[in-house]
């Protein structure tokens, strides 16, 4: 039962997904319909929380158990709590019964956003710029001929998406988007075909029982 | 000789130290440049300033922090190119985190159109000139759903409005009325709301991409699927500069301010690959 069950629920929604893709008839549709529109997003709801409910725990855990930086799991704990009650009874913009600001200071959600999650999240994908420079300047070598022909296409790339490409030959922009358009996208498209017969061979699997990893367990 | 092994032994801060000052020196003193257009750019530009007066634009704002600097600049030419042209505009988010950065750059051109405006006609308006709708999770349930009823599937908007009793969404029923879905984002949603929303309604879509994700998205744009494409912040200057250009528009145009750091620290990434790989070869041969 404990595996039966979710079985015959992903058989049965799986092939319930596909059908309205086939079948204009009305009744095929409206099902469809009320699947998405109610059905989907009760579950989605629930699976929020639960997502929500499973970090918390996994940090509680953490610290619990005092595992390796635990003591970072307590601000995202103190984060969480502070920001939902802001949320919760604040509003967004500072609409609710709580209070969200102090003369001229303001810490409703949007401000929070703003203010601190948006110059952390730029500030740790900006690093990213510092690794690709010494990581391009030790590792990238014209070690063979499939290399060298991957340095010159990224110099012509690099070059020809900048202003300064222009200014070094007209052309230059050109044949960067040549190589964007053509050696580019056939490869891209090669790389998506198999991806997406893949997915539908693991999506059919799946629905049809034969992979069943997905119901743990460690069979 | 010496030369050569002391630029391979150099340390990793050094470079950190240049890079951070390249970028950053032209971030102070930023003097707009100008870019040739490119076709990707110009067909979207183009895919929004013939949209009929009757329908209505989508901009799904669905970039997060992370991708803010390159894509924030590309919603706010299009938000700019929308209203100067009135035409409406609808804008969702299919994630939570983007969705207090869509309601910033809204803010902040509605504002710039309504300080200049004389009469309530010249203003923008909420509800009236682009509705905010918001973010309903999963993202399958609005991809799909717009496609029947959109205030079905938003029945109250970001501020808690009711859909239905705004005057835009009394003419908007679904994909039907809108001629074009512009879904700007650092992950791969344009090419779900490809496989969703244009396989079984048949919307025209444009992108907006950062530049390291651009080449997953160059097939989409060969087959026509994409009817146009913004890549990265050269993309969002290229549509500025077509704004300018076309329409006559001067404001402060972010993505071409950026394009001087951007310029010198591609550079400064060619130069140390080439020094790296002259190290490599010296070193090759002496073996």
């Amino acid at each position: 039962m404990k595996r039966g069950l979710p079985l015959i629920f992903i058989f049965v929604f799986g092939i319930m997904a596909m059908l309205p893709f086939l079948i204009p008839h009305p009744y095929v549709q409206n099902t469809d319909q009320f699947l998405r529109n109610d059905f989907l997003r009760i579950i989605a709801a629930f699976a929020l929380v639960l997502g929500l409910g499973s970090l918390l725990r996994v940090h509680y855990d953490k610290i619990k158990r005092r595992r390796e930086n635990w003591e970072y799991s307590w601000v995202l704990i103190i984060a969480f709590v502070i920001s939902a009650f802001i949320g919760l009874f604040g509003g967004v913009e500072g609409a609710g019964p709580l209070p969200t600001r102090i003369g001229s200071f303001h810490f409703d959600i949007q401000t929070i956003y703003m203010n601190i999650e948006v110059p952390l999240g730029s500030t740790m994908f900006s690093l990213l710029a510092f690794l690709m420079a010494s990581a391009a300047y030790r590792a990238f070598r014209a070690r063979s001929a499939e290399a060298t022909l991957l340095l010159g296409a990224a110099f012509v790339v690099m070059l020809g998406i900048l202003p300064l490409g222009d200014r070094i030959s007209p052309h230059l922009p050109s044949f960067a988007q040549w190589i964007m358009n053509v050696p580019n996208v056939a490869g891209m498209r090669g790389i998506q075909f198999g991806v997406a017969l893949g997915g539908l061979a693991t999506a059919l699997k799946i629905i049809l029982g034969i992979e069943r990893s997905w119901l743990g367990g460690g069979e | 000789m010496r030369i050569i092994d002391t630029l391979l032994k150099v340390d990793r801060r050094i470079i950190y130290l240049i890079l951070a000052v390249v970028v950053i020196l032209p971030l102070l003193l930023p003097s707009p440049q100008k870019v040739r257009v490119m076709p990707p750019v110009e067909k979207l530009f183009w895919a929004v300033d013939t949209i009929h007066e009757e329908k209505v634009l989508i901009m799904d704002f669905d970039y997060e922090p992370q991708t803010q600097p390159e894509l924030e600049p590309m919603g706010l030419a299009i938000l700019r190119h929308a209203f100067k042209k009135r035409i409406k505009v609808l804008v969702l988010s299919l994630y939570v985190q983007p969705l207090g950065l869509a309601k910033s750059a809204q803010d902040r051109i509605t504002d710039e159109y309504n300080r200049e405006a004389k009469t309530n006609a010249d203003s923008i308006i909420y509800g009236r000139d682009y509705v905010f709708l918001g973010w309903q999770p999963p993202p399958l349930v609005p991809m799909l759903g717009m496609g029947e009823s959109i205030t079905e599937v938003y029945k109250s908007d970001y501020y808690g409005n009711k859909t239905d009793t705004l005057p835009l969404m009394k003419k908007i029923k679904n994909y039907n009325d809108a001629e074009l879905l512009i879904s700007l984002s650092g992950s791969s949603i344009p090419v779900s709301w490809v496989a969703y929303a244009q396989n079984r309604f048949g919307i025209r879509i444009g992108a907006g991409c950062t530049a390291v994700s651009a080449s997953d998205f160059y097939p989409y744009l060969q087959t026509g699927q994409f009817t146009g494409l913004i890549v990265g912040m050269k993309g969002a200057a290229e549509y500025e500069e077509m704004l300018e250009a076309k329409l006559n528009v001067h404001k402060k145009r972010k993505a071409s301010e950026s394009l001087p750091s951007i310029t010198y620290a591609h550079l400064v990434m060619i130069a140390f690959i080439i020094i790296g790989n002259i190290g490599y070869f010296v070193q090759r041969r002496r073996r």
